[in-house]
């Protein structure tokens, strides 16, 4: 589904907005935008070392949902499908990154039981995506991209844990 | 001068003015789409629209000066853009609206994937993070079953 123009315009065909979103799309997930996809994907050690910590903290953060479920066994279902979401930006993340496996260890959550675990929860996810949200930054191309959605991602779950 | 550390023929002005004239289209569409979203809706939801709305405008604003300041294409808005579905109810509207931030969080994906200046990833990173909140927010009151996203903007792998 789209918003389009209702008539094609000089210059400017039918498929705006969110099909010309969606080309640029394409081509940002076969890695085929204007340079040639080896050349735009080099990675300098440091933003290796950049992404492997942002590995770091999603694995936190998965952790975090898990402490959270045993301290809080209804938020546990309650945030069930949102441990996943943020089990999916882990996987992506690893491939992403120039290592492409898991950091040597994730730090361990201590949540706090009963109410208070939800709290703790959305404290861990709204800072993990401030992380992200900042490494994307230091980054380039896809690996800015991919680090850019799993924040926007993570600001649509501290709004839901609201 | 691009400061993109990965090569200096990778990401330049050219790839990133691209990008944002994309999103610029993407901002057009979504201040005419949220004229329609808030006359579908009433009381709170109409002001959240509104709200909504504005924000588009000020980042729509920031993106024409930026273009223009760098003498690039600056894309005009269409007069009229076709809906994707005919808002007849307000639960229409909040979808309507999820759809609006979706285009725009996409539009703006593609910015960080194509920008040579950290100022520009900057801008990017908190236009689509503000953008997936609101979706996140039309995604309930459009009664979706499933209202986040691990992945807003990007396609799936």
């Amino acid at each position: 589904m789209s918003v389009t123009p209702s008539s094609p315009p000089p210059g400017f065909s039918r498929r705006t907005l969110l099909a010309a979103s969606a080309a640029g799309l394409a081509l940002l997930a076969a890695g085929c935008s204007s340079p040639p996809a080896d050349e735009r994907e080099k990675v300098t050690s440091e933003q290796a070392d950049e992404l492997a910590a942002q590995v770091a903290v999603q694995e936190a953060l998965v952790s975090a949902f898990a402490a959270a479920g045993a301290a809080d066994p209804a938020l546990a279902a309650e945030v069930a499908e949102l441990a996943g979401q943020a089990d999916a930006q882990l996987t992506r993340l690893r491939a992403a990154s120039p290592g492409g496996s898991a950091s040597a260890s994730a730090p361990a959550a201590g949540a706090p039981a009963g109410p208070d675990a939800r709290a703790w929860l959305r404290g861990q996810v709204a800072a993990a995506a401030t992380s992200h949200a900042t490494a994307s930054v230091d980054q380039s191309g896809a690996r800015a991209a991919l680090l850019g959605s799993i924040a926007a991602g993570l600001r649509g779950q501290d709004g839901r844990l609201a | 001068m691009a400061d993109d550390g990965s090569g200096p023929e990778a990401l330049d002005e050219s790839t990133e003015n691209a990008a944002l004239g994309n999103a610029l289209a993407a901002e057009h569409a979504a201040v005419w789409g949220y004229g329609v979203v808030g006359a579908a809706l009433g009381g709170d939801a109409r002001q959240q629209a509104a709200g909504a709305e504005s924000a588009h405008r000020d980042v729509r604003d920031q993106v024409s000066a930026l273009l223009t300041g760098r003498q690039a294409e600056v894309v005009d808005a269409e007069g009229a853009y076709a809906l994707p579905f005919p808002v007849l109810s307000e639960v229409d509207a909040a979808a309507l609206g999820a759809v609006l931030e979706d285009g725009v969080t996409a539009a703006w994906v593609r910015v960080l994937d194509q920008a040579a200046e950290r100022s520009t990833r900057e801008l990017a990173v908190g236009v689509l993070s503000a953008a997936e909140v609101r979706a996140v927010g039309w995604r309930v009151a459009a009664g979706q079953p499933s209202v986040t996203r691990p992945f807003p903007g990007l396609p799936d792998a």
